[in-house]
């Protein structure tokens, strides 16, 4: 059975390198979940469309559910367990507390990837720019205001630090 | 008081939250144990059909797989809160897309999934009843033709295809209409939905000699518990349900659904056995919908705009099963009558059988819909009269003192606050362009009165715990009880780590449904502290030569009133009873009970016409249509609440916009369609259209805190469901603005906002 057809690759996760024989068709989330175990990422719909799967691929977001593991090595790959500051939470993790943009928790490690993403690339974004960054992971609890307050707030204290 | 922004002091960091934004916190899905196998499920491949072959060879003789089972393997048990219609396995008959036939655990998930479907299946097609209002009619074919021999709760009223029949009577309806100045009448016609946690659910379960540890994504771990004692024949000392960190449930992880059947699976493979479901999984097979719903509604007004009268009819899919349904009929009726004075009142509502996915409680069950309807035609009501629709709204709602629609008088209650605040807020009355509106909507909703048990303990280095039968689903509420113990104890929240979501660990709670957590499980917390409270209080009396009553707790000191330098830390207080006897306090406390009813008559009363700590609500809403596609589009919503005393702002304000945001995507997006089978037609989330965070307009909040007699802990009423039910119909009423006439369907979608507008809806 092709699938049982293993293959060795290296994926750099989080600064790490991570030998796995996974199959081939495996894709980036199952194997950095189950081979590497990472379970931060998760795994909302399998199909691209909640963003709860988000991980930064080159500092670019990309669903991890639909991306093949092959394709990620050579790429350095950062998982929500990468963002902390050594033993610090990141500011956005430490805003998202401190505005309530947190509730059942499941969409939060894919908002940060996406939010990450946005303001390497947008250090000032408006409203809009941080809407529109989001608007690939869905969340059902909060209603978003507070998790676009906790970025917006990470941005201004980027700008004034 | 009314609270616009919470002040800085009182914002509040959840204790579960560094867990959450690190990736460390562990969900269902996240767990595994060493030999576990992957469980898949056969479902049934017709939507009404009698099974007339089942061979689960070709999947039991399939290299890898362990366990396959069905109907055969379990006890004979037919299960269900208020009808017992329910088995765990298809019996004879399967009547939805979602019903489970067979079982499979196996060496991994692939196979498991290959061996269900090597399962041989045949049918002998059933006529499908796909049509809520066909469904009653007399010679409408039957969902379940055995329904007479089921067992049922007691004051369940069935009849063949209408699985609970509810009305509610006051005056004489049909006499004050015929004297009424003005009479209009309504229909509306709401689609199913789903509640669509962003986690779908997984379980993994492991015996250990006869007992079984099962790891569950559920809100409600004791009801779970029970539905897998009754249907595998077990004691509940025998069943431990935990659960890890709870990915959003909104009522769609409420009730009994697959733990047994992985227990089961794990018992046969002699292995521990994990399900995870899939998104289709998660919107096809739970018996957690919302209900669609047909309301007809005739009221009758004095030329003054005075409601004297109304008559209603509400018919509501039950689905397949009467999951925890059976209550829908009276709520929905309550719902259709709605937080306003009504002299004479005849409405009756029918839980009918169809061959859709079950129904069950998704966040305030049958509310947005029964609300929107009302308000709809409340508005309709206010034109037909002449007034200004909120004008209406003031003139007959219920106040403090007054008698609602099923004769119960209400105590100190905050509506016209509510709308008062909703409509200032959005500037309700300025001048805006003609594709814009503001509209507004009421709504209510009762508090849930429930036994619910805690324990709080200091151990001796004078750091807490407690430890609580509550579950948190992510609403903030568990987090909340630190708050609650440590002001009992004049400590501080951080000195308090929660154990919960254990049902082997903790005393009862209802679970993460109804609103409920902190009004029952906080009474229960603030008990248990009390507790604590005398304890230290006896100590330090001993300590300082006082009398207990003169002992004062705070800052994490146990001091002599009057007397600040007589003093003793409560944690040397903790290290001297780790000694001798214990700081252990246990709570439950008696619920608040039912308010009377007085000159009305219930059929069907399953005790929702009596509103326990009733929260009432006005949302007023800025929307655009844009005429030339339907689309419309939510520019501002301004939420006012009478949810009683708010003890998390933070938590309370993220209540109301989730819930806000919620009610957007029921209003527009959100919405079941069937095939001719009655099979989903959208069960994944781009087709199905959850709103984003580039849809969510600015939310404006009012918590009018009124002191609430016979209430939770400091009056709190609940509050997590409560923002859910009237913002689709506030959104209705604006878009009717627009538009000229409503939408008589939800969700209003652009098509058929475009079919209102142009006249192509069927609607004269």
């Amino acid at each position: 059975m092709s699938e049982l057809i293993g293959r060795e690759l290296t994926l750099r996760v989080n600064g790490i390198d991570h030998p796995v024989e996974v199959a081939h068709g495996r894709n980036l989330l199952s194997v950095l979940r189950t081979e590497i175990g990472l379970t931060g990422t998760k795994e909302g719909c399998d199909d691209c469309e909640c963003g709860a799967c988000m991980v930064l691929l080159d500092g670019e977001p990309v669903n991890s559910c639909s991306y093949l593991a092959a394709q990620a090595v050579g790429r350095e790959i950062t998982t929500v367990e990468g963002v902390m500051r050594g033993d610090e939470l990141h500011p956005l993790q430490r805003n998202l507390l401190d505005e309530g943009g947190v509730q059942c928790g499941f969409c939060t490690p894919g908002m940060i990837m996406s939010a990450t993403a946005l303001l390497a690339r947008t250090p000032d974004p408006t409203d809009e720019d941080i809407r529109i960054g989001l608007s690939g992971n869905l969340c059902r609890c909060t209603g978003y205001a507070r998790i676009v307050a906790a970025v917006r707030r990470t941005a201004q204290e980027h700008g004034v630090s | 008081m009314t609270v616009t922004e919470p002040a800085p002091t009182s914002r509040f960091v959840r204790a579960d939250g560094p867990d959450k934004v690190t990736g460390s916190g562990r969900y269902a899905a996240d767990l595994t144990l060493t030999g576990v196998l992957q469980a898949a499920f056969r479902y049934a491949d017709v939507t009404h059909g009698r099974i007339t072959r089942l061979d689960v060879e070709p999947a039991r003789s399939m290299p890898g797989v362990l366990a396959v089972l069905t109907a055969a393997d379990v006890p004979d048990v037919r299960y269900g809160p208020f009808v017992a219609d329910r088995t765990l396995f298809a019996r004879d008959v399967v009547r939805f897309e979602g019903e489970i036939v067979a079982a499979v655990a196996a060496t991994s998930a692939e196979i498991a999934r290959r061996a269900a479907a090597a399962i041989v299946v045949e049918y002998e097609p059933l006529p499908i009843v796909n049509d809520v209002e066909a469904a009653l009619a007399p010679d409408a074919p039957l969902v379940h033709a055995d329904w007479a021999s089921y067992g049922a709760a007691d004051p369940i009223v069935r009849d063949r295809n209408d699985a609970s029949y509810a009305s509610i009577t006051k005056g004489d309806a049909d006499a004050a209409m015929a004297d009424a100045d003005i009479v209009l009448s309504s229909r509306y016609v709401a689609d199913a939905s789903h509640a669509a946690p962003i986690e779908p659910r997984a379980v993994l379960a492991q015996w250990e000699g006869d007992k079984v540890t099962i790891w569950s994504s559920t809100q409600v771990p004791f009801d779970a518990r029970a539905g897998v004692c009754e249907t595998l024949g077990l004691p509940a000392n025998r069943v431990r349900i935990i659960v890890p960190h709870l990915g959003g449930g909104f009522g769609g992880k409420c009730g009994f659904h697959v733990e047994a059947h992985v227990a089961a699976l794990a018992r046969a493979a002699r292995r521990p056995v994990r399900l995870v479901f899939t998104r289709r999984e998660e919107f096809v097979v739970p018996d957690r919908r919302r209900e669609g719903m047909v309301v007809e509604l005739t009221t009758g007004l004095r030329g003054d705009g005075t409601i004297v009268a109304r008559t209603g009819r509400v018919i509501i899919d039950n689905g397949a099963y009467t999951a925890d349904s059976g209550f829908f009929s009276q709520l929905a009726a309550m719902h259709v009558a709605g937080p306003y004075r009504i002299p004479h009142l005849h409405v009756e509502a029918h839980l009918v059988y169809t061959n859709h996915q079950p129904s069950g409680s998704v966040r305030a069950p049958t509310a947005p819909q029964a609300c929107w309807a009302l308000e709809s035609h409340t508005d309709e009501l206010a034109a037909a009269a002449g007034l200004d629709p909120v004008e209406f709204r003031r003139r007959n709602v219920v106040d403090t003192g007054s008698e609602g629609p099923s004769g119960q008088t209400y105590d100190e209650i905050g509506l016209r606050r509510c709308v008062d605040a909703a409509t200032a807020a959005a500037g309700y009355g300025r001048d805006l362009p003609d594709d814009e509106a503001i509209g507004v909507a009421v709504g209510w909703w009762p508090s849930f009165t429930a036994a619910s048990g805690a324990f709080v303990k200091i151990d001796g280095d004078g750091s807490a715990q407690i430890v609580t039968g509550a579950q948190e689903c992510g609403t903030g509420a568990v987090m909340t009880l630190r708050q609650l113990a440590a002001d009992e104890l004049g400590m501080s929240p951080d000195d308090f780590q929660l154990v919960y979501q254990d049902t082997s660990v903790a005393p009862y709670d209802m679970g993460a449904t109804g609103s409920q957590t902190l009004f029952n499980n906080g009474r229960a917390v603030v008990h248990a502290a009390g507790q604590v409270a005398e304890q230290l209080k006896r100590l330090a009396a001993d300590h300082l030569e006082a009398a207990p009553d003169d002992i004062v707790l705070a800052d994490g000191q146990a001091s002599v009133a009057g007397t600040p330098s007589r003093t003793v830390s409560i944690a040397e207080l903790a290290g001297i009873a780790a000694g001798g006897e214990l700081l252990i306090g246990h709570g439950s406390g008696a619920p608040p009970s039912a308010p009377a009813l007085v000159g009305s008559s219930c059929v069907g009363d399953v005790g929702m016409a009596a509103f326990v700590a009733p929260q009432f609500s006005c949302h007023a809403v800025h929307v655009k249509v844009d005429r030339d596609t339907g689309v419309v589009r939510v520019l501002g919503v301004s939420a006012a609440h009478d949810s009683g005393t708010i003890i998390n702002q933070i938590g309370a304000r993220g209540q109301v916009e989730g819930g806000v945001m919620m009610g957007i995507g029921q209003a527009l997006t959100e919405g079941t369609r069937y095939d001719d089978a009655g099979r989903q037609r959208n069960p994944a989330m781009l087709e199905y259209k959850l709103q984003t965070c580039a849809d969510a307009p600015p939310i404006h909040i009012d918590f009018v805190e009124i002191p609430t007699p016979d209430a939770g802990p400091r009056g709190a009423k609940g509050l997590a469901e409560a923002p859910n039910v009237p913002t689709a119909a506030a959104i209705a009423n604006a878009v009717a603005q627009v538009v000229g006439r409503p939408v008589r369907q939800l969700p209003m979608t652009a098509e058929r906002v475009w079919n209102t507008l142009t006249g192509e809806d069927g609607v004269s």
